[in-house]
């Protein structure tokens, strides 16, 4: 029973060490303290593309595959191919420009810092004060 | 003196930094496009007709040829928030002016206002929002297609005219918008532009500046469910159309300002790695304005005449590691001919073309730029003339086979 328990508490630890809880983030700008998964998803998909304060909504990416990008992708429901699949089509119908895709969580910081109206998403160990969190992920599993 | 010293002053200062004036530009233009090579192999066609003594079609010789289809390059830029300018030019065919091959066009040219998500002014020459498909038609990387649903295959525009007459190909302004309600999404969208080849003096062709007084209206009603997408769609403009038969005199048919009325319904969605697209189109013709024989005005003509088409096409596939697309597609299109039964007194009747293309495909994501595609195709092609007053039917057949092979390149 004690190495059932040990194993399933292993499994927990394993788990919850694989997949970070991932944080989404914005400008301090941005005049949204808590995001609704359906508005974040708009702001993903293109549907939304302006604050309530007509600035842009500005987002960002990240370009490897990682589990903090899995993790985003799995939480709004959509693949990360679908969704490469909307862009392309509307940056061909010339709706709208794709995302930025950076190559880290830090730099994906620092633009969302710096970038008037902008959103994007981090592990919530990288979270710092220069942005503002508006939404915290549910732990994979949970 | 004094305006001299600015003058080299401002001169000096551009010629030492070009990009100055760019500097305080804060949207950067952005030039991209795609391109689409094939290869297609087309074995010989198969001929037949159920009456050998009226009509002869003839068996088309295999063909094989490499082909640039399609090249399209886009140049965008956001002139502020709310603005932004849109420029598509498309190369169709292995275009080459010295060998008179393929066409060059600009097929987009317009600028965007978009107030918010609900509401979007577009005006210049633009590509209007008519079913699913018709606004991206041209954008080869995102179809699994090497030779797409027939109206909407532009590099077949040359020679066959339902790639025009099945959906509008171009207006001028446009409103658009989407409009969240709970969980849906209502799309719309409202256009205005040309008829598409009016002129009002008739001895001169068309020229694409030509004062019309009539135009093309037409609009879409969306509505989005998560993965779930439903639409319908009408336009409404005037043709003219004019054409010519020869037997014991000269028929000419003159069919001006016709009224046409496409009508159109869209359905696609998701559900896990599945995906299906499917469209129905109607065009429906006014009625002929005028016979003329040997120049006059015929006030005796009897029968019937149509112009009217029907469309249709669905395409199932399924995504495999996000990469592997095989697809499965069938479309089919209607279209109502007229032709002389007889000519003493003269007598109109109403054919029928039919075209349906079963194809499978598959296409493979390389990466995010290249994809690669094969499809087979079996193309039928079918014209019916019924006998008035009888229930015989002439018939001739052409069955095509296509084989393509295609590398879709986004840049």
């Amino acid at each position: 029973m004690k190495q059932f328990i040990l194993t399933i508490s292993c499994l927990t630890l394993w788990i919850n060490g694989a997949f970070p809880q991932v944080a989404v983030i914005a400008h301090k700008s941005v005049p949204v303290d808590v995001i609704e998964k359906s508005d974040l998803l708009d702001c993903y998909t293109g549907d939304k593309s302006f604050w309530s304060d007509d600035k842009r909504v500005i987002i960002f990416d990240l370009k490897e595959k990682g589990d903090t990008r899995d993790a985003f992708y799995k939480y709004l429901g959509i693949s990360s191919t679908r969704m490469k699949s909307i862009w392309m089509k509307r940056m061909l119908s010339g709706d709208a420009d794709p995302p930025e895709f950076l190559e880290s969580e830090d730099k994906m910081l620092q633009k969302v810092a710096s970038t008037k109206g902008a959103i994007g998403f981090v592990s919530k160990a990288k979270v710092s004060d220069k942005v503002k969190m508006i939404l915290l992920l549910p732990r994979e599993g949970n | 003196m004094r305006i001299m010293r600015t003058l080299f002053i401002f001169v000096t200062m551009l010629c030492l930094n070009p990009i100055l004036l760019a500097q305080g530009d804060e949207y950067p233009i952005n030039i991209f496009g795609y391109f689409q090579n094939s290869f297609q192999h087309w074995p010989q066609s198969e001929a037949t007709t159920t009456h050998p003594q009226y009509l002869n079609p003839t068996e088309q010789s295999a063909r094989n040829f490499f082909n640039l289809q399609q090249l399209n390059l886009f140049l965008s830029k956001d002139i502020s928030q709310h603005w932004r300018a849109f420029v598509n030019f498309e190369v169709l065919n292995t275009f080459s002016s010295q060998r008179q091959w393929g066409s060059f066009n600009l097929e987009e040219a317009w600028v965007r206002y978009k107030a918010s998500d609900q509401f979007s002014l577009k005006l210049g020459l633009l590509i209007p929002v008519f079913n699913n498909l018709n606004e991206i038609k041209n954008r080869t990387p995102l179809l699994p297609y090497i030779i797409r649903p027939l109206i909407y295959e532009t590099s077949f525009s040359e020679f066959f005219s339902a790639v025009e007459e099945g959906a509008p190909a171009r207006a001028f302004a446009q409103v658009s918008g989407i409009i969240p309600s709970g969980k849906a999404k209502l799309d719309y969208a409202f256009y205005v532009g040309n008829s598409p080849n009016i002129n009002n003096e008739r001895e001169i062709a068309q020229t694409g500046a030509d004062t019309t007084d009539t135009f093309l209206i037409g609009g879409r009603i969306g509505l989005r469910l998560k993965n779930f997408k439903i639409g319908f769609s009408a336009t409404h403009e005037n043709v003219n159309l004019h054409f010519v038969e020869i037997g014991i005199a000269r028929y000419d048919f003159i069919y001006n300002e016709v009224s046409r009325i496409r009508l159109g319904s869209d359905l696609s969605f998701h559900l896990g790695d599945f995906s299906f697209a499917g469209e129905w189109i109607a065009a429906n013709y006014g009625d002929i304005s005028e016979i003329r024989i040997d120049g006059e005005i015929s006030k005796d003509s009897r029968g019937e005449t149509s112009f009217d088409g029907k469309f249709y096409y669905g395409t199932l596939g399924y995504l495999i590691k996000e990469r592997v697309f095989p697809y499965a597609s069938y479309w089919y299109i209607s279209h109502d001919f007229t032709y002389i039964a007889a000519e003493l007194p003269l007598f109109t009747a109403v054919g029928i073309t039919t075209i349906d293309g079963p194809t499978v495909g598959l296409s493979f994501k390389l990466n995010d730029r290249i994809t690669f595609k094969g499809q087979y195709l079996s193309v039928s092609i079918k014209d019916e003339f019924p006998i008035p007053f009888s229930t015989i039917k002439l018939v001739q057949e052409q069955r095509y086979k296509i084989f393509a092979a295609a590398a879709s390149v986004f840049f």
